[in-house]
């Protein structure tokens, strides 16, 4: 596939750049799955899911990786989108993408963000969906490699009866016997669950208590903080 | 005399071979390695970035302070006592790494052009003298950064102490009075000193809405490169070469057949999924068909 912003200009080089740099390019073998010419090593592997991958190459190809990072790892003035609590509130991608549009012309930083309004919706949206998958895979990461505290159950359940409770009720029930504090923590967070593909049948599509489940779950994942999940899995083990 | 175990004669003549082997159509054109965009940008990885630079046909560089000076920062020090230890460094004049680092250049024929380095306000006279010191005994001919007119104000007073030049690099940013972002703040600049240059950034000013090739045409004896990369007009986002609004080719043709003593230096921040040396190549040989045709 070619990237969707690889223009005839650069296309007429391609004759120009085989001839003068295969011969000198060490072979570098690709990856399962990635096709030749993708740069594995630096992108990372492609993922497993198309439409997510999709959305990876989007924020590559139109240069958000260059400041913002592959993995949210922010270069020099560039916004740390993994803490933003501006990224943490959009929910269906429309606050990400109406910034992209319009940029932020308006700044104190030495180079203001760029604007984006010659990208299809479809386009702003795949990166907002990249930013928001990004995240929560780093926000795993990082609750998984924080020492916290012992949790603290009462806090835990009044988090819980805050933002859980309205889908989960006795369904919990017994889960502090059934699992242990590693296994509660996972099944809350983990972020192979919430990338599973989304399947396109008629009944899944309609099944409103599974989407809503996968989007607050999302949302717990990019916004809690190490204590509110310590607190959370030690309120579960009451249960 | 010798220079770093070589003759004069010899080492200019390395200078202009190592010059010459991007000195294309009678335009030199040279990288700024940001364009890498995989590669951290430190001393660990300088023998990477020499090896990419030959690997893409490159003989002059804009070359970074965080490829040359050591790291100090360490888990538990504190922003100050890492910035007191940068300065001390800095003053000892450690001339072996210096040159060391130039000779690491010269054998693989690539000339240092300008020494990139963001200079601020906790910068002392001493560790600014310092600086341009140190990037003269790199070789290269001036010390350019990011810095705004009020800072450049300053600093205008310190390249001819060391027979150099400051580049003053412009941004996007038309919000700020202070910075370089048009015509008018590179006016100013350049006021300050005749040891002030311009360096244009051709993306950077088109998508602040400037005219490059006006501005050459008004400026160019006080240009001393441009960093050539595209962007869209109205703070638009960065595109490969020919797919933004930054008239590439037309400044390269400017400089060629002018004969203006411009370097050209890529750099470039739009992505791309294919390996970065194919990406910088593909630049380049854009930038070539410029001036070869």
């Amino acid at each position: 596939m070619l990237s969707p912003r690889t223009g005839l200009s650069v296309l007429s080089c391609a004759a120009m750049l085989t001839g003068s740099l295969a011969a000198q390019s060490p072979s570098t073998p690709s990856p399962a799955g990635a096709r030749p010419g993708y740069d594995a090593e630096y992108i990372g592997p492609p993922l497993a899911d198309a439409v997510m991958q999709t959305a990876k190459e989007t924020y590559v190809v139109f240069g958000c990786a260059y400041c913002h990072g592959i993995t949210l790892t922010p270069r020099g003035e560039a916004a740390d989108l993994m803490h933003s609590p501006l990224v943490g509130a959009d929910t269906n991608g429309d606050t990400i993408a109406a910034i992209l549009r319009a940029g932020i012309p308006r700044t104190a930083k030495l180079s203001p963000m760029p604007q984006f309004s010659d990208l299809s919706d479809r386009q702003l949206h795949d990166i907002a969906r990249y930013i928001h998958y990004a995240r929560r895979q780093g926000h795993y990461k990082e609750i998984v490699e924080t020492k916290s505290a012992p949790g603290n159950p009462a806090a835990g359940g009044s988090y819980f009866a805050q933002n859980c409770e309205s889908c989960h009720g006795a369904d919990l029930d017994g889960i502090g016997k059934k699992y242990d504090a590693t296994a509660i923590r996972d099944r809350m967070l983990e972020p192979a669950t919430l990338e599973s593909l989304q399947i396109f049948t008629l009944d899944s599509l309609k099944d409103t208590r599974l989407a809503t489940g996968r989007q607050r779950h999302r949302f717990l994942l990019e916004n809690v903080t190490p204590t509110e999940v310590a607190n959370l899995v030690a309120y579960l083990q009451t249960r | 005399m010798a220079i770093a175990g070589t003759s004069i004669v010899s080492a200019v003549s390395a200078w202009k071979d190592a010059a010459n082997r991007s000195l294309i159509g009678g335009v030199q054109f040279g990288l700024q390695p940001f364009c890498y965009h995989d590669l951290a940008m430190t001393p660990d990885n300088r023998p990477t970035l020499v090896k990419r630079l030959v690997q893409n046909g490159f003989g002059m560089v804009e070359l970074h302070a965080t490829w040359v000076e050591p790291r100090f920062a360490d888990p538990g020090v504190s922003a100050e006592d890492t910035r007191e230890k940068q300065r001390a460094w800095r003053l000892s004049q450690p001339a072996d790494h210096y040159a060391g680092i130039k000779r690491e250049l010269d054998a693989a024929g690539i000339t240092i052009f300008t020494y990139y380095v963001n200079i601020n306000d906790t910068y002392t006279d001493a560790e600014i003298d310092a600086v341009f010191a140190g990037a003269k005994m790199l070789g290269a001919k001036g010390c350019v950064g990011s810095q705004g007119l009020a800072l450049s104000k300053r600093l205008a007073a310190f390249p001819g102490k060391h027979g150099m030049f400051l580049g003053i690099h412009n941004h996007a940013n038309l919000s700020d009075a202070d910075a370089f972002a048009t015509e008018d703040s590179f006016v100013k600049g350049l006021a300050f000193s005749p040891d002030v240059k311009a360096t244009l950034d051709t993306r950077h000013f088109t998508a602040a809405n400037g005219d490059c090739l006006g501005f050459l045409e008004r400026h160019h004896e006080r240009v001393s490169s441009v960093h050539l990369g595209d962007r869209r007009r109205n703070n638009g986002r960065s595109a490969p070469f020919g797919e933004g609004d930054a008239p590439i080719i037309e400044v390269l043709r400017m400089i060629r057949d002018n004969k203006w003593p411009i370097v050209a230096l890529l750099e470039f921040e739009h992505g791309t999924l294919r390996p970065q040396v194919e990406e910088v190549q593909l630049m380049f040989d854009y930038c070539k068909r410029a001036v070869l045709s």
